[in-house]
């Protein structure tokens, strides 16, 4: 092999990635997603009707008089389609959207404060917190006139009060993230008992429990996409403003605290952020399973373990995710309201399978 | 090395639950000052850099950083006045070295700001002064275990901070790799008049490198000063229980022990009964007759052999007693004395046919006294030729062994027949 007194050698840089390139390719997924998702539905329209309700609607009416002007569509059916597009579609894709994300960005936070691949917004026990609240209005048959409004705010109260104990436990000096994963398992299988005792006593919400367990994005109307999408913009801006500290916490407790980071501050924050989230995703659209447990690791796949990139590229991948989970349900069975968890959980369940193996037998899959 | 001290803790009391781990330690370190915390494992050492880093709660005393008790600090505040490099960090991530290093700004940096052009300049140079300055691109899981280490001083230094603990960072480093991050951190102690305070439990590398030394044992200061005054044997048998031979490196004067670990207590000097059977050798020589007393079940010692040579690599693999002299030096008169005693305690010495030069001939000269009380075989030898290199003093004390009384055995079974007619007792335990 040569000169053994010669310097050894080392092996060139690898060349840097281009940084512009993960905000890109994720604008570009979102884009997609959110164009094609309207033209999807149980009637059919043409794609271009589809696009011109949108710009006539976001243009303020100034871009056409009519969107089917020039097109063999009697104005009643221009109508319908209109309908169609802008009230129902259009709620239900942005519902998605937003619930998408706000599980996408709360499951690559908890990953990262717990330093654990495998949380998610639901391994807390927030959701069960959500169902048990869920199952008050259900078994006891709450009748108000705003029942729109009432199964809502009784989930978003159940996941809140299963938030707060969670982050009491996580405000405890000597806790570990491992104490308190497993405090969050703990009240997850003791809420799962209330809730079974709360069929026993009343078995007729049985069924309603159920579907709510498998997610629906069908409430979705203007008002409730805004109230989560104002909630995730707020709230997934400010925990993805915590990917410095994030990246710190990877390296262990004890050496982010040497480096400046107030772990137990920062884990709190985080907890409060992502109950919030996800309490209000979980408040109306009810259990949607595996999103928020794989959109971070597709999203460290893709662009690296950075979390100031991980946190916001999982909700946009979250979000896309859904859409894509909602546009797969409505063409594999278009005439048939379809929980939509059903569909997360049979595309996300053998695909997290597929990463736990390619984990075992390659590189340690980062930043979980 | 003047001015106020650093570091000071005062009275330092650290329990965990009913375990006191530190009791009324007091420690002061100045700037551009190398203190080396020594002592066994569990001694207190690790909870008094935590205690420091605030960690772990005082429970009494206190525990100061440039005046102030660590406790009423704020996170940030910590880590701008202290650097950490711990044992060993296992980063989870491939990030990029720079970035990685980048991190010790973290308390530099308001909320949100991003790291500056002069921040960068930090981290490139903090690299270059660990040796990494063309590893930046690399992931740190690329980076080997020493190179990881000095990955994390170079992210102490962007720190900044004017005290710097180590805990026992060159753990799981070799040798070579220990002396280079030592060397740099204490480059850096007296170039930047950085307070280290460094876990260290390889006591010699600890002479070699600090200014001071803290002794602690069981959570309790038991020495504290220079090198040359802490270190002494009966401090390595008291804290540690080894027996030691101190020596001093020539050029620098620096003392440095080579200790050697006395087996089961043999009985006193002069009784009768089974003693253990004392084997000269060198060279790889005694290392059948070591394996074929130690199987047979005797009890067995060996000396003087030099640290990492064969013979004596075979008696610490067997847990034979053994006195030791530090590698190629000839025999000093402290481990003469130690064979002495190691002789007067056998019941039968054997020698080994082992290659005799000016350094060890001595092992021959010193046997003579014992010919007589006890029994000495000697395993048959070539002709001078082979095995004498000191012009005939080895062959002469050789011939006076003979002439004393030494019987020659021809191969090591021959010894082992000898052993068992000879020597009264059986063995004391079969193998």
């Amino acid at each position: 092999m040569g000169d053994p007194t010669a310097p050894l050698e080392a092996p060139p840089p690898v060349a840097r990635r281009r940084r512009w390139w993960p905000a890109v390719a994720l604008a570009a997924v979102l884009a997609a997603a959110l164009l094609f998702s309207p033209l999807v539905g149980n009637v059919t329209i043409p794609p271009e009707i589809v696009l011109r309700i949108l710009l006539q609607h976001l243009s303020g009416g100034a871009l056409f008089a009519s969107p089917c002007a020039g097109y063999s569509v009697s104005p009643t059916l221009c109508t319908a389609y209109n309908e169609i597009v802008w009230e129902a579609r259009l709620p239900e894709v942005l519902l998605a959207l937003g619930a998408g994300a706000a599980l996408g960005a709360s499951g690559a936070s908890l990953q990262g404060v717990f330093r654990n691949p495998l949380a998610d917004p639901f391994l807390l026990g927030i959701s069960s917190g959500g169902t048990v609240g869920a199952a008050f209005v259900f078994v006891f048959q709450v009748d108000v006139p705003q029942q729109d409004l009432v199964l809502p705010l009784f989930a978003f109260l159940g996941s809140l009060a299963t938030g707060a104990v969670i982050l009491l436990a996580a405000r405890s000096r000597f806790g570990s993230v491992e104490t308190l994963l497993l405090t969050g398992v703990a009240l997850s299988s003791f809420l799962s008992s209330v809730l079974s005792l709360l069929l026993l006593l009343n078995p007729t919400g049985s069924l309603q429990v159920d579907f709510w367990l498998l997610g629906n994005i069908g409430s979705g109307t203007w008002p409730v996409d805004g109230i989560v999408l104002g909630t995730v913009l707020i709230t997934g801006t400010l925990l993805a403003l915590q990917g410095r500290e994030l990246n710190l916490l990877q390296l262990g407790n004890d050496v982010a605290q040497s480096l400046g980071v107030d772990a137990r501050r920062v884990r709190m924050r985080l907890i409060l952020l992502t109950s919030l989230t996800t309490a209000v995703a979980v408040a109306f659209t009810g259990v949607i399973g595996f999103v928020g447990l794989v959109s971070p690791h597709i999203v460290r796949r893709l662009f690296g373990t950075d979390y100031r990139l991980v946190v916001p590229g999982s909700a946009i991948i979250g979000g896309a995710f859904l859409l894509g989970a909602r546009d797969l349900s409505l063409w594999v069975f278009p005439s048939s309201v379809l929980p939509i968890g059903i569909f997360t959980a049979f595309a996300g369940a053998p695909f997290f399978a597929y990463l736990l193996y390619r984990r075992r037998a390659g590189a340690p899959m980062g930043g979980g | 090395m003047s001015g106020t001290p650093t570091v000071r803790c005062r009275r330092l009391t650290v329990a965990y639950g009913p375990r006191t781990a530190l009791a009324d330690v007091d420690v002061e370190a100045r700037p551009g000052e190398f203190l080396a915390l020594a002592g066994p494992n569990g001694s207190g050492k690790t909870t008094l850099l935590r205690a420091l880093l605030g960690f772990v709660p005082v429970a009494s005393g206190s525990a100061e950083v440039l005046g102030s008790p660590v406790a009423s600090l704020s996170v940030r505040e910590r880590a701008r006045r202290i650097a950490w490099v711990p044992q060993e960090e296992i980063p989870r991530d491939d990030v990029p070295l720079l970035e990685y290093v980048l991190y010790g700004r973290y308390a530099h940096l308001r909320p949100l700001e991003r790291e500056s052009e002069a921040d960068r300049r930090a981290a490139r140079a903090a690299a270059d002064e660990v040796g990494l300055g063309d590893r930046l691109a690399d992931g740190v899981l690329s980076l080997s275990g020493g190179e990881k280490q000095r990955a994390v001083l170079a992210r102490a230094l962007v720190q900044e901070a004017p005290i710097l603990l180590l805990d026992e960072p060159t753990a799981h480093l070799d040798i070579g790799h220990q002396l280079d991050l030592f060397e740099r951190v204490r480059r850096l102690a007296r170039r930047q008049s950085v307070t280290v305070v460094a876990a260290v439990h390889d006591l010699n590398l600890a002479a070699r490198f600090a200014d001071r030394i803290v002794v602690l044992a069981r959570g309790r200061k038991v020495a504290d000063g220079p090198p040359t005054d802490v270190l002494s044997p009966e401090l390595l048998e008291r804290v540690w229980g080894v027996v030691a031979v101190l020596r001093r490196e020539p050029r620098s004067g620096v003392p440095y022990l080579v200790p050697f670990r006395p087996g089961p207590a043999p009985p006193p000097v002069g009784t009768l009964g089974p003693g253990p059977i004392h084997v000269v050798g060198g060279g790889g020589a005694a290392s059948p007759v070591l394996r074929a007393l130690v199987d047979a079940g005797y009890r067995v010692t060996a000396g003087v052999l030099n640290l990492l040579d064969t013979d004596q690599e075979t008696a610490r693999e067997l847990g034979v007693p053994t006195v030791v002299e530090a590698p190629f030096a000839p025999i000093s008169e402290e481990a003469r004395a130690a064979n002495r005693e190691f002789l007067g305690r056998a019941r039968a010495i054997v020698v080994a046919p082992f290659p005799t030069g000016h350094s060890n001939v001595g092992n021959l000269e010193a046997i003579l006294p014992y010919v007589g009380p006890v029994p000495v075989w000697l395993l048959a030898r070539g002709p001078a030729e082979g095995w004498d290199f000191t012009g005939g003093a080895g062959a002469r004390a050789l011939e006076a062994l003979r002439r004393a009384g030494a019987t020659e055995v021809g191969t090591v079974p021959d010894l082992l027949r000898e052993c068992a007619a000879r020597l009264a007792s059986p063995p004391v335990a079969p193998a």
